[in-house]
This record gives structure tokens, sequence and C-alpha cells, in this order.
């Protein structure tokens, strides 16, 4: 793969990113409306219902699950920069390449290798929920697990290559790639 | 040698934390390359990694935890939409021309909400995002801003309801039970959560107490650092209509979320998801909502609520790695061989959870620590309530306390570029000191923690 179809392939995975984190971003806005539908139900028609509930639930776990990559890409993660502040550009550049290769792409690798037989059990009975009434798809929340993981990896791959590139070639300040610390871009 | 690697690991984190990498996947990144590590050389076990999948899916599935995007969502909206700015503003200059009025307004504020969510990381970022860039707007010192915020955010730890006190007394009612079958007591008393709940609310309201008379002294001692409103020094007078009708719709939802957790008629859950609701309505009322800016709010919402559950699964990686390496039972030879009684054994369990409040969240250490501990410390003779309400502050204290406090983190992850971290670092340093001096008069006079529970139950 050649230096800039490499950076295209970068682009590519921003996009596919930004574009997850933005529709997994609505969800937190159901999980809202629907919690105020499930307390109205319940204190004003004395009414419940499980799914409704479990759904709220489900909201949750998928927005934050998907939005894992989403908050790594805008540098949403927080560190300790203590150290960090006062590196310069180059530093900051190596400290992130190497965070995410040798720290974060294990992490994710880890995640998808162990949940796989996790996921895999889960499916073979179509897994549901343990509530009488609830929603029958635990299987498809568990899948989330990996998905999650393995856009994590991509998304560090992406990052650690980016700032490899910056690395070799020396580019000036932003280095990091931080959309708050880089006023520019 | 070998039982040592569970000292080498912290270490290890907290290298790679001081780097400046993330700080969730430096926690779990260090740990499992300490996992292969330890499997190339055959003293760890890989098949451990297998819970990992089971304990991930507890994290974001646990619908108490639910709560933490909607509380999100909420501040986030009330921030975005200038009602928060709006009510702590007219908050302040109620306060009139005192100096510190914006500080103190903050604290009270903050309060209402570190109550009403009872979770440190959803506290901090809320009160982070509301409170934070209207006070450095109007002058205050960023070291005083930033250590007010950090410091009100973690009263969701201590002033009920918070979960934290929920886990707590759940863990501490068992080991009550087996520290007096160990004594040979057959019908042993108990110790609920109400107990627990009764017994931290006077000391989380003498904390604040605290809070607020450091502030008024800052203020007074050092006006610039907290400046008074410039309308109100003027001498112009108030105009008391326009001041409660920007003060009355948001804190009647404010009052609401937290009045229907107080009184049972909700879960801190459902609460959240009508505080988020009433507060887009609340927005949308002011016509300060369009689709772009809803979008907006949302992306911020799971930004922030994605980064606090990192950590947590972070947390959750390191802690399998540490106790798979022997690190609790590393710990628990360390109680066993200290000296100096009962206070002896007190002190150093409580230096011991502070260090660890550095790196596990409450959670773990509520599960892994005190279940070790607390049945030895009651055999001894102490009081659950008092003992339940000591863990409670001094975690809050190491949340609270630099360079490693969750807090921090927190506030750090929300806060304008012109705050510098060591800015929080020095500006939490004095809440700190309180926060001690409040550990050292519960040891003085275990009476604060314990009278209430003895008048209500």
């Amino acid at each position: 793969m050649s230096a800039n179809q490499a950076v295209d392939a970068g682009g590519l995975v921003d996009r596919a990113i930004d574009g997850i984190g933005r529709a997994a971003a609505w969800l937190t806005l159901g999980m809202a409306a629907t919690m105020c539908i499930v307390v109205a139900l319940r204190y004003l028609l004395d009414a419940g219902a499980i799914w409704l509930q479990e759904s709220v639930v489900y909201m949750h776990a998928a927005a934050l699950l998907l939005g894992l990559p989403y908050a790594l890409r805008h540098d949403a993660h927080v560190r300790v920069d203590v150290l960090y502040a006062r590196f310069s550009s180059r530093t900051r550049a190596l400290v992130d390449c190497l965070g995410a290769t040798a720290l974060l792409m294990p992490v994710a690798a880890t995640m998808v290798a162990t949940s796989y037989g996790y996921v895999f059990d889960s499916w073979r009975v179509l897994e549901g929920s343990p509530e009488v009434g609830g929603l029958p798809a635990v299987f498809l929340l568990k899948t989330l697990l990996p998905v999650s993981a393995v856009l994590l990896f991509v998304q560090a791959a992406a990052t650690a290559l980016r700032n490899w590139r910056r690395l070799r070639d020396g580019v000036g300040p932003g280095a990091s790639g931080s959309g708050r610390s880089s006023p520019s871009g | 040698m070998l039982e040592l690697l569970p000292l080498a690991l912290f270490g290890a984190v907290v290298l790679g934390l001081v780097a400046g990498y993330a700080v969730a996947p430096t926690l779990a990144g260090v740990a499992l390359l300490f996992a292969f590590g330890g499997a190339a050389f055959g003293v760890f076990d890989l098949r451990d990694l297998g819970f990992l999948p089971n304990r991930l899916f507890g994290i974001v599935t646990n619908p108490t935890l639910v709560a933490v995007p909607l509380f999100v969502l909420m501040g986030v909206t009330l921030e975005r939409s200038r009602i928060a700015e709006g009510l702590l503003e007219s908050l302040a200059a109620l306060l009139g021309g005192v100096r510190g009025g914006l500080g103190l307004a903050v604290t009270a504020v903050g309060m209402l909400l570190a109550a009403s969510t009872g979770i440190v990381g959803a506290t901090v970022v809320t009160m982070g995002l509301l409170a934070l860039p209207t006070m450095l707007r109007q002058g205050y010192d960023p070291k005083l801003a930033a250590g007010a915020i950090c410091a009100t955010g973690t009263l969701g730890q201590i002033i009920p309801p918070s979960i934290a006190l929920v886990l707590l007394g759940d863990v501490l009612s068992s080991a009550y039970q087996q520290a007096q079958l160990a004594q040979g007591v057959f019908s042993p008393r108990t110790v609920s959560v109400g107990d627990l709940f009764a017994g931290a609310l006077l000391p989380g309201v003498a904390l604040v107490g605290l809070y607020l008379a450091y502030i008024a002294v800052a203020a007074a001692l050092r006006p610039e650092r907290a400046p008074a409103r410039r309308e109100a020094a003027d001498g112009t007078p108030l105009e008391i209509a326009p001041l409660l009708r920007s003060l009355a719709p948001p804190l009647a939802l404010i009052a609401l979320v937290l009045g229907s957790i107080l009184a049972g008629y909700a879960t801190p859950t459902e609460a959240a998801g009508v505080g988020a609701g009433g507060a887009l309505l609340l927005a949308a009322g002011r016509r300060a909502l369009n689709l772009g800016g809803l979008r907006e709010i949302c992306t911020a919402t799971l930004k922030t609520t994605s980064m606090v559950f990192f950590i947590l699964i972070g947390a959750s990686v390191f802690s399998l790695v540490f106790r798979g390496y022997g690190g609790d039972e590393l710990v628990r030879d360390l109680f066993d061989a200290m000296p100096g009684g009962v206070w002896g054994a007190t002190a150093i369990v409580m230096l011991v959870v502070f260090c660890l409040g550095f790196i596990l969240d409450f959670i773990e250490i509520t599960y892994v620590v005190v279940p070790i501990v607390a049945p030895l410390l009651l055999a001894m003779g102490l009081d659950p309530v008092w003992l339940g309400v000591l863990f409670a502050v001094n975690l809050q204290t190491s949340f609270l306390t630099p360079p490693f406090g969750f807090a921090l983190f927190y506030l750090r992850g929300v806060a304008p570029p012109q705050v510098a971290t060591v800015d929080v670092y020095r500006g939490v340093l004095p809440f700190v000191g309180l926060q001690v001096l409040l550990m050292v008069v519960l040891v003085a006079a275990p009476q604060l923690a314990t009278w209430l529970p003895g008048v209500l139950y």
C-alpha cells in the first residue's frame, strides 16, 4: 500500500467513524424520550412494559459502544497532561503513536478475541431477555461488543499511521490531531 | 519476587499515565501487556481474561449506570441553551454584591446536582460544562473555579441518595453479619442502606458548609480571585421579577428530579430521563433549540458518556489482571501484618483504600477491598455506619487528590483549554484539606455519623 492510499484509507476510516458516531448520538435523545414515556405510563396510567424499559438499556449500551471509537477520533478521552502539554509536537506524536499501537490496539484485539466465543454462544441459542416480556435480542446487543472493538482497532490503526507519518515527516504543530487543541482543524 | 508483580503493574500504569496517553486504554493496555508477558513466562493464566466480555457487557448494561448519559444530556442541554448559565447567574445575583457569590451559587447548585446524580463522573462533567465557563467569564481565578467544581462534584459520593452508599451498604451488611458470626453472636444485629444514608447526611451537610466557608473566606481575603458581579457592585437595584422568571423553571426542574428521588417516587435513572426531557422542553420553550443545536447536544453527550464508560472498562480490565496476579492477596497480607491494634489497622486500611482510589473506581473498591477488610475491622468493635461513612469520605478525598483523582480527569476532559491542568491540581488542594479535616472530626467525634441513624431507626 502506497503512502497516498494509506492517507485515503485513513480519511475513509474517519468519515465512517464520524457517520456511525453521529447516528449513535441520536440514541441518547431516544433514551430520554423513552424514559419519559416509561415514567408517564407507570405513574399516570399505572401500566408498565418490560420491553420498553429494556429498550432504554439497549439504546444506552449501543450508543456508548458505538461512541467509543468516535470519542477516540475526537480525542475526547481524558489524559494526564502534566508532561504531555509541555512535550514538542514530535514527542506528542510519538506518545500517541506508541499508545495506539502498544496499548489500544492490543486492548481492542483482546476484546475481539475474548468476546468471540461469548457472542457465538449467545447467537447459538438466540439469547433473549431473562425477563418475561423483555426484548428477545440480547444476542444482537452482545454482538456490539466485538463490533465496537473492531471499530476501535481500525480507528487506533488510523491514528497510529497518522502520527507515524507526522513523526517521519516532522510536520509542525497539532501533531496529535486533536479537534480541541488545534484550532485550525 | 513474583508476588510483587502487582506492585510493578501499578508502577507501570502510573508511568504510562504520566507519559500522557489516554487514561482508559493505558489502564487496560498496560494490564494486558503484563498479562501476556506473564503468560509467556507461565506465571499468569490467560484464561482469566475469559471473564472479560461478561464483565464489559455487565458494565455497559448496568441499569444503574444508564442514569449517566441521561444526566449528561440534561446538563449539556441546560448548558447549550444557556438556561443553566442563567440559573447560576441568577443565583449569584440573588446573593447580591457578595464577593464570591457565584462560587457559593455554584457550590449550592453543584450540591443539588451531586445529590441527584450520585455519580462523580456525571456531576463533575455536568458542572464543568455548566459552571466553569461562566465563572471564568466573570473573572474568577481558574484555580478556585476548578477546585470548587471538582470538590462539589465528588459530593455525589457522600450526600444521599448516593449510589456509592447503596453499594457500600450492601457489602457492609454482609461483612457485619460475618464479623458477628465469627465472634459467636448468632442473632446478629444488621446494618442497612437506610442506616448508611442517615449516617452520611450530617457529615455531607457539614462538608458543604466547610466548602462554602472556604469560598467565602477566600473571596474576602483575595477579592480578585472571586470578583463580585459588576452591576451589583455599582449599587444598581436588582430587578426581582425577571430574576424570578429565569430562576423558577430550572430550579423547579432540579427540585422535581431531586425531590422525586428523595421522596422515593422515582429511581435515579427515571428521574434523570424526565430531567433530560424537561431540560429539552425548557430549551425548546425559549426557542434556543434547532436541529443543528440538537445534533450538537447529542454528539457532545455521546462523547462524554463514552469517555466515562471507557474509563470504567479500562479499570475493569486492570483489576482483572491485578487480581489474576494475586494483587488482592498481597493487599490482604499487608493488612494482616499491620501493627497498632484497631486504630493502626483502620489507619492503614484507609491509607491503602485512599491509594487504590487513584486507579480503581468506587465499585471495584467496594466489591474487592471492603469484603476483605471490613469483617476484620468490624470484629475489632468498630461501628459499621461510622466505618461506611469514613470509607465514603476517604474515597471521595481520593477521587479529588492530584495527580490521579478521577474527578480531576473528568473535569480535565471538559475544561476549556485556558485552564491548565496545574491550575486544577492547585485549586483542589484546599478542598482536599477540608476533606481531611472532616475525617479527623469523624474520628474524634463518631457521633457526627452515628447520632442520626440512632434517632431515626
